[in-house]
């Protein structure tokens, strides 16, 4: 059995304001990353390349927040964040608050597997990209018009309009591969308007991203602060771990007990060590898509 | 009744009241000054009396907040501003300094009621990053800053920054040119990490947690982010179950999630505190090959301060009488 589910953010975009192009749009672009994702999987791939696979795909999407097409702070940049976690050792990577690293997710993998550390922020993080021989990017190589209409909507004081996904957007990818590894990725330019700085939970493991072998790998989109605070990707985890729940009890739980009681909102990815997928949210839609080697393969919005 | 006899029973009454009342909620605090810091074949006795000053300032400072009916979150926050302004603390002040001669701050603070966090990354110019930590908490919809949009952010909040050379100490000076010369020489250098930290549980019932580092010495990138900054890895406080601070080998601490993991067992497999901190501590962890401790305080003021390194400096005070501080195995 093999798995890979995906998301593109989770948001309240009404669903009569988004066309039916764009609709198109989003949709072939999940198709893209879910079956780029997949493909590896089918090969005999590992789920660390499938996850990293499908997150730079969305990353490389101008529909979606993160990477290219990334949503802008306050100053009008991209600030970026990603992180990866191979569940076979527990093993991590992430950076935060990068300027000019075209995939992060590729950032944060070779962070995992080229440094002894697991979290590189800023300047210094983009130092170890050059080290790396990663070629960086300029600033404007993220900045789509769409992105810089959302911003100033924002700063005006207005509601984004059909501008999707929505402000808290991010993308991630979680899969089980046919020796039974777990790993999952989130990648994100955060919220439109941040302050320059603010990181939410993508790149923090446990926050927005966990996978452990044997239990489940988790990828979260939605109000980070909240997740943080929550612990969310590990709390379900744990739920499965020490309480036997379900995975779909522990997700549900997370969601729209714990995350519902501090008043934040979002989605979980998870696949379980059987390669069972959940996907759940407690916005009005989430851009998501799964596929196993069972047969299942699914794209959905709302 | 005769006018004596009276007032002899009065004063027998005053005297057993307090015996019958109910006994007062516990006050309990920890703190940590780093784990595996200092061999203990290389320390002086001045040395170690001058660090045990230094905890017991820290742990009173914080104690002192509880006594008078302060808030957990304002007990933390004193002990670790002491130990940030004590140079022989790798935090604040005493931050090792990086490659390039400067210090690299992060701190986190959490209150479990809420429960509520807030952290900072990788700043070079906040005299007391644990505050820096409150304010994004107590003044921002966010939890953490990095960079120079945190010391921006600490700006608006009218937070006076200092030069570089704060950190500067001679001492740090002289290790960092050690260092340097170390690694000319092609010798690895034993990287000597060193966090500070507090837990504590206050007369109302809740529990806060706080960690404060200056990070690693001058082998390390900079940029590179610990666990001490990070929610559920080097710092998590709920009332529910449990307060944690980490010190010790960062990145196992973020790849196991230990503080929220301690607080998981406890809530959800009904261990007590020293089982939890245990099994985390010397299996987990061991297993993986993270060195390190944790201290931790749970609703009940029960402490535990545990680590798999040679010393963890460390201090435990509670409204039971409890008072010590060690920074060995053998509770010295």
């Amino acid at each position: 059995m093999y798995s890979i589910a995906i998301h593109g953010g989770a948001g309240a975009v009404p669903r009569a304001m988004l066309s039916e192009q764009r609709e198109q749009r989003y949709r072939a672009g999940l198709e893209a990353a879910l079956d780029g994702g997949f493909a590896l999987l089918e090969r005999g791939g590992s789920s660390l390349d499938a996850v990293s696979a499908a997150v730079r795909i969305l990353e490389d999407d101008p529909s979606f927040n993160a990477g290219h097409g990334a949503a802008l702070t306050r100053d009008g940049a991209a600030e970026l964040d990603a992180a990866i976690m191979d569940g076979r050792q527990l093993r991590a990577g992430a950076v935060a608050s990068v300027r000019h690293v075209r995939n992060p997710i590729e950032l944060a993998r070779r962070v995992m597997e080229k440094s002894r550390h697991v979290l590189l922020v800023g300047a210094g993080a983009e130092e170890f990209a050059l080290e790396e021989n990663f070629a960086l990017v300029p600033n404007r190589y993220f900045r789509t018009v769409e992105r810089q209409e959302q911003l100033e909507c924002e700063q005006r004081g207005q509601r984004v309009s059909d501008l999707v996904p929505s402000s808290q957007g991010t993308v991630g990818a979680v899969a089980l591969d046919g020796d039974g590894n777990l790993a999952a990725a989130t990648s994100t330019g955060g919220m439109t308007n941040k302050r320059p700085g603010r990181v939410g939970d993508s790149p923090i493991i446990g926050a927005g991203t966990y996978a452990k072998n044997g239990v489940c790998a988790v990828s979260a989109t939605g109000h980070g602060e909240y997740f943080i605070r929550a612990v969310a990707a590990h709390h379900v985890c744990a739920a499965v771990e020490y309480r036997a729940l379900s995975l779909q009890q522990a997700v549900h739980e997370t969601l729209h007990e714990i995350l519902a009681a501090l008043g934040g909102d979002g989605g979980l990815i998870a696949v379980g060590t059987d390669g069972q997928i959940v996907m759940d949210f407690s916005t009005e839609g989430m851009f998501r898509g799964a596929r196993d080697s069972g047969g299942r393969r699914e794209i959905a919005i709302y | 009744m005769s006018r004596p006899k009276l007032l002899a029973l009065l004063c027998l009454a005053v005297a057993v009241a307090p015996a019958v009342a109910v006994e007062p909620r516990p006050l309990a605090i920890a703190i940590h000054g780093g784990a595996g810091v200092i061999d203990p074949h290389k320390m002086t006795p001045e040395g170690a009396a001058s660090y045990r000053a230094g905890l017991a300032a820290a742990l009173d400072a914080g104690y002192a907040v509880l006594e008078r009916g302060g808030t957990s979150l304002d007990a933390v926050e004193a002990a670790v501003r002491t130990m940030e302004d004590d140079p022989q603390f790798n935090a604040g002040r005493g931050a090792l300094l990086g490659h390039d001669g400067d210090a690299e701050l992060d701190a986190a603070i959490m209150d479990g009621s809420g429960p509520r966090a807030g952290a900072v990354a990788n700043v070079r110019h906040v005299k007391n990053p644990v505050e820096l930590a409150r304010l994004v908490m107590d003044k921002s919809p966010h939890v953490l800053f990095v960079g120079e949009g945190a010391e921006e952010f600490a700006l608006q909040q009218g937070v006076v920054l200092v030069p570089r050379s704060y950190f500067r100490t001679a001492r740090r000076l002289a290790e960092l040119n050690e260092a340097r010369r170390a690694e000319q020489a092609g010798l690895r250098e034993t990287p000597s990490g060193g966090t500070v930290g507090a837990v504590a549980l206050d007369r109302a019932g809740n529990l806060a947690a706080a960690t404060s580092t200056g990070g690693f010495a001058s082998n390390h990138p900079t940029g590179r982010v610990g666990d001490s900054p990070l929610i559920g890895a080097g710092t998590y406080a709920n009332n529910e179950s449990c307060a944690v601070s980490g010190t010790g080998h960062g990145e196992s601490f973020i790849r196991q999630v230990v503080a929220y993991d301690i607080c998981a067992l406890l809530q959800y497999r009904h261990l007590t505190l020293a089982q939890a901190v245990r099994e985390v501590i010397h299996q987990k962890l061991r297993r993986s090959g993270g060195e390190g401790g944790v201290i931790a305080v749970d609703r009940s003021g029960n402490i535990a301060m545990d680590f798999n390194s040679v010393g963890m400096f460390r201090g435990a005070r509670d409204s039971r009488g409890r008072r010590d501080i060690a920074m060995y195995r053998d509770a010295q």
